[in-house]
């Protein structure tokens, strides 16, 4: 211990003592948080949410080695609005959107819908919340049950949760149908005779039958042809403003989150990295990742080749993340501190936040 | 290239008000599944050997009613027997021949006539009535095990799959432990204890069909635990946990019509193994007893009488001949169904 | 009865069938004949092309129907020079590419038509179809420049062209390595196979020159095993791989569709470092036309099993003419789009190609469609030396002028 104490001079990091002071602060700030009153203004509220998987149990079933999928994410969001998770594959958003439809049961965190927490409900008391949030995934194939029509798909959680009365679920369904640009004659057909973007009409149908306030969108244009992809986007854009949805964009293509997004939140191996309005976001990038993301999208305009950033290396294993900032792997300005100090999740702009040592350091 | 066309489906003509998609005419779900079946030579040949035994053994009984099941010909039959006794007087030899007329009151093991089309059997039975009438049983009782089979199997493996964790690592290991008992030894000691009970001869291999879906559930378990497994990863699962179905609705309306081709299939090829594990019962006999028939106890005769294993085929070989039509048939439909069903299993 | 609008009925579905059997029979019989070499030699349209695609028909017989996945494509690849196949799913530019490797899976998919001119560089062979050795060795053959027909070479002949003068580089590159081969066996064999006589050091020195050209380090991965290497990692294996036999042509068939943002860039990076490197052209075909626009000096443009219009980069990004075209780069949201206006889009979906009409196949989701448009599909019409586009508007232009 003496020895440490001499060493301190020295820029020299002890993980250790590092990461105990980082819990503590973490446990504070989680503690803080939660007794913080729900903000009425907002559908959703997800505080210091945590997701871990199991990787090793012993033959009792302790958990000996675990994945964290998701690490400390936190936002708010309103009616109406929509906010779009970035972040390349294993940054925990498509889990981040599960956990807050209960599909997985968090580990830790707070998740408020509607002025209730519902972290800790169960099936039962979650069935009257599922009504109001909905998933659409990204592939339109297996997410349609392959053996019923179309008809059967969207008339089944319309009679289950008693949307209208029974007489009434086939015009219901029709009229829905035709809001999202299915034809009338599809009513009676099997999801394979359909094309992807019919398919992921049908998802969308099926998430709005239950009149959600939130729909998830988990990537639900990547699997689609580009002129299919504008007429999904236009088509969500269209229900919201008619439906007053709020979504969850999660995507990894930028332009797409940045079409269709007020909100956006930048992910990177389970942890966000930042968070701000789209004009944030993309007018003044604040984190060397969302810089470089951004570079990294092809452009389509044969004369104008920009220099990249160039990320080296390749997206480390989320069950082996990296100590400290865990982008310090690939970043181009990553220092010393960055291998050791977990950057702090502030607030740089209103509303804007952002994790980097290097914003701190020019921040004072 | 214009041939090619020309050889194709007409299709509508497409004016304006046609979008392109109702141009394309698909084929309908189960007209695929029907084409892909009778595409394969060899299933249509099963479907035709399935379907002629069930007519056989079921229609059969009510057309040809010349003889019953245990009607004994009471024809009568004069036997003759020759018997030679050798002695000698006074260093000759003689031989005396004695001829013996006996006659008997069943005609038994009469050759394949007018009257018995296949004979009769060493006791008089008609052979070609008691075929009938043993497929009866030998159809019966192999669908009532495949069903139960079935429904245990279908009941354990999908909660096994479904719920995983405790439940699943219970069902999975006491399916281990059935697999590990030997089969038939146990038959054996089943056997002697319903000698010493007194049942009826004809429920006994009822009793004993009961004890091989005990045993065989657990082929059925594994195959539907696996599909649920994967199936219940799809996102259309998924999509049902978020709509907030009940467990039931989800297991029953979702999972389970998505592995019913999968139980069909699984269920015709056990069909097959069953008729068989019926024969070796009554075989050995341990399952239908004299004098009520099955394929398996007509050929028992030939385990005990040299003769008639080499004189009178017309006794025993039929049945054999039917016990392969019957496991070569569902074999052949079982996999023509898996091919059709299933298309992703095809070679 | 409601059904028979939508599906076939029985008789129709054997009418196919039978029809279908006949059409693979003969095209079967045509694959797997025996054809001296003179019978699949070529004359190239133009010296300068090493690849040219003239008028191909690759169909594949489902039990629904004729699906004419590409239907009288034609295009050229130029010598050392990327071109770009960009279009939807199901527009047939992966079959294209899949015929050009003769990879198309029998007996429902067939080639049924047209040429595939390739400048191959192969053994001059004598007229028993016997290599010629070279004269005063008894090891090495003489080599010669030769154009081969690959719609017409019989399925034996393949492996002239095949993996040694047109490697592939494939979409999944989870799945295109074999798990049970470290990575340096894999590449090894490439070198065994295509060179031979060579000595296992020999190849293990090419592997590693391979693989340091797409900038691995040799020394981390030649034992590896491809579970243990990232997407990015074994994409880059998978292009070492393809230019581990030198090929005069490399197909990149949605190289990097299956890849994160980052690593993608990473791999178009080299792709574009390795068309400098290297004495050969690339295929590349994908969906993405941020990357064609970066990466390709040629742009192909498919739609339904046909090309609707072709050019360099420039003409098809500055001044796209066909409305499928000019659609496309309308309805990819752009970084730099200013919001709050709807996304344009292209009404409609993607034909299936069965039963397709006889005018223009993008006639219903077109907004500039004319009067002249419900008649014969449009022929290419050439707007400069080097952009062709097949749409009504422009043959009316220059029936006009």
């Amino acid at each position: 211990m003496a020895d440490e104490k001499v060493m301190e001079n020295v820029p020299q990091y002890d993980d250790a003592v590092l990461e105990k002071e980082f819990q503590e602060k973490r446990q504070r700030q989680i503690a803080e948080d939660f007794a913080k009153p729900f903000d009425p203004d907002c559908i959703l509220e997800v505080r210091h949410l945590r997701k871990c998987f199991p990787l090793k149990k012993t033959i009792t079933g302790k958990v000996t080695k675990e994945l964290v999928a998701v690490d400390d994410v936190s936002f708010k969001l309103k009616a109406g609005e929509t906010l779009g998770i970035v972040g390349e594959s294993g940054c925990g958003k498509t889990t981040t959107g599960r956990a807050i439809l209960k599909l997985h049961q968090p580990t830790g965190g707070q998740i408020i819908f509607n002025g209730e927490d519902i972290t800790h409900f169960d099936s039962k008391q979650m069935r009257p919340i599922r009504q109001q949030m909905q998933i659409i995934f990204q592939d339109p194939y297996s997410s349609l049950p392959p053996r019923s029509t179309v008809g059967g798909i969207l008339s089944e959680p319309v009679e289950v949760h008693g949307i209208v009365p029974k007489e009434q679920v086939k015009d219901y369904v029709l009229e829905l149908m035709d809001k999202c640009g299915l034809r009338d004659y599809y009513y009676e057909r099997y999801p394979h005779e359909f094309s992807g973007g019919q398919r992921q009409r049908i998802c969308i149908a099926r998430a709005l039958s239950v009149n959600p306030k939130l729909v998830i969108c988990d990537e639900p244009v990547s699997a689609l042809d580009v002129s299919i992809q504008a007429q999904i986007i236009n088509l969500l854009k269209k229900l919201q403003r008619e439906m007053n949805l709020a979504y969850i964009f999660i995507s990894h293509d930028l332009s797409v989150v940045k079409f269709i997004s007020d909100k956006i939140g930048v992910m990177y191996l389970g942890a966000m990295m930042e968070f701000g309005t789209k004009e944030d976001i993309f007018r003044n990038p604040l984190h060397p990742y969302t810089k470089a993301l951004f570079s990294a999208v092809p452009n389509p305009d044969p004369d104008n080749k920009t220099e990249r950033i160039k990320l080296e290396g390749d997206i480390p294993s989320p069950a082996n993340p990296p100590k400290g900032c865990r982008f310090h792997t690939r970043c181009p300005y990553a220092t010393e501190k960055c291998k050791h100090v977990v950057p702090e999740y502030r607030e740089y702009e209103p509303g804007h936040f952002a994790a980097c040592h290097m914003l701190e350091q020019d921040n004072g | 290239m214009e041939k090619l066309e020309n050889n194709q489906a007409p299709a509508e003509v497409a004016d304006n008000e046609v979008p392109l998609d109702k141009n394309v005419r698909l084929m309908s779900p189960t007209r695929m599944v029907v084409r892909r079946f009778f595409r394969s030579k060899l299933s249509i040949l099963g479907l035709v050997m399935v379907i002629s035994l069930f007519l056989f053994s079921f229609v059969g009984p009510l057309v040809y009613t010349q003889w019953g099941e245990i009607e004994l010909d009471e024809s009568g039959k004069t036997e003759y027997s020759i018997a030679e006794t050798t002695y000698t007087v006074n260093g000759v030899t003689y031989t005396v021949r004695q001829t013996t007329e006996k006659y008997l009151k069943d005609n038994f093991l009469a050759p394949p006539s007018a009257e018995h089309i296949l004979g009769t059997d060493n006791e008089g039975y008609d052979i070609f009535v008691r075929l009938m009438y043993g497929g009866r049983i030998s159809l019966t009782v192999s669908f009532i095990a495949v069903f139960l089979i079935t429904i245990l199997g279908v009941v354990l493996g999908g909660v096994a799959g479904y719920f995983g964790g405790a439940v699943d690592n219970v069902i999975m290991r006491v399916s281990d432990v059935l697999m590990c008992l030997p089969g038939v030894p146990i038959l054996l000691i089943i056997s002697t204890i319903l000698d010493a009970s007194d049942i009826d001869a004809k429920y006994r291999i009822y009793l004993l069909m009961v004890y091989l879906t005990f045993i065989s559930w657990t082929g059925t378990a594994r195959l539907v635990r696996g599909q649920i497994l994967s199936l219940r990863e799809q996102e259309y699962m998924v999509a049902a946990e978020a709509m907030g179905y009940s467990t039931f609705r989800k297991i029953f309306k979702h999972l389970v019509p998505n592995v019913m081709p999968q139980l069909i299939v699984q269920m015709s090829l056990s069909l097959g193994s069953m008729i068989l594990y019926e024969a070796t019962l009554s075989y050995l006999n341990l399952g239908v007893k004299a004098p009520y028939a099955a394929w398996g106890t007509m050929i028992n005769i030939i385990s005990t009488n040299q003769n008639v294993l080499q004189n009178h085929w017309n006794v025993w070989v039929p049945a054999g001949i039917c016990i392969v039509i019957a496991v070569l048939g569902f074999n052949f439909v079982g996999d023509g169904l898996r091919d059709a069903l299933d298309p992703k299993a095809r070679r | 009865m409601a059904n028979n609008d939508r599906y076939l009925s029985g008789k129709e579905v054997r009418a196919i069938a039978k029809a279908n059997a006949r059409e693979i029979k003969r095209l079967e019989a045509y694959k797997n004949r025996k054809a001296p070499e003179s019978e699949f030699l070529a004359e190239m349209r133009d010296p300068s092309n090493i690849l040219e695609i003239e008028d191909l028909h690759t169909f594949f017989y489902t039990e629904q129907g004729v699906v004419q996945a590409v239907n009288g494509v034609s295009y050229d690849v130029p010598r050392n020079a990327v071109v770009g196949v960009v279009g939807e799913s199901g527009c047939g530019k992966s079959v294209t590419a899949m015929s050009v490797m003769r990879l198309i899976q029998g007996p429902a998919g067939q080639i049924v038509d047209g040429s595939i001119r390739f400048k191959a560089y192969d053994y001059k062979r004598d007229a028993k179809g016997n290599p010629v050795l070279k004269e005063g060795s008894q090891t090495e053959y003489e080599m010669e420049e030769k154009v081969y027909d690959i719609a017409k070479m019989p399925v034996h002949e393949i492996h002239r062209i095949r993996g040694k003068q047109v490697a592939m580089i494939f979409q999944e590159p989870m799945t295109s390595l074999n798990p049970v081969f470290t990575i340096g066996e894999q590449l090894d064999e490439v070198t065994f196979i295509h060179t031979p006589g060579a000595t296992k050091e020999q190849a293990r020195a090419k592997s590693e020159e391979m693989l340091r050209l797409v900038g691995i380090i040799p020394e981390n991965v030649y034992n590896a095993f491809p579970h243990e290497l990232s997407g990015g990692m074994r994409q880059r294996v998978m292009i070492a791989m393809a230019l581990a036999a030198e090929p005069r042509l490399i197909i990149a068939d949605e190289p990097t569709t299956a890849l994160d943002v980052t690593i993608q860039a990473q791999i178009l990076d080299l792709l574009q470092d390795i068309k400098n490197k290297i004495d050969g052209s690339i295929l590349l075909i994908t969906h993405d036309l941020g990357v064609i626009a970066e990466m390709a000096d040629y742009v192909v443009v498919m739609y339904a099993g046909k090309v609707i219009e072709k050019g360099t980069v420039q003409e098809i990004f500055r001044d796209p003419r066909h409305p499928y075209t000019i659609g496309l780069q309308k309805s990819k949201p752009t970084m730099t789009l200013d919001d709050g206006t709807e996304l344009y889009n292209i009404p409609g979906n993607v034909p299936n190609p069965i039963n397709m009409p006889s005018y223009c196949y993008f006639k219903e989701r077109c907004d500039k469609c004319t009067a002249k448009c419900a008649g014969d599909y449009p022929c290419m019409v050439q707007v400069s030396p080097t952009h062709f586009v097949a749409c009504h508007l422009y043959s009316e232009e220059e029936n006009h002028g």
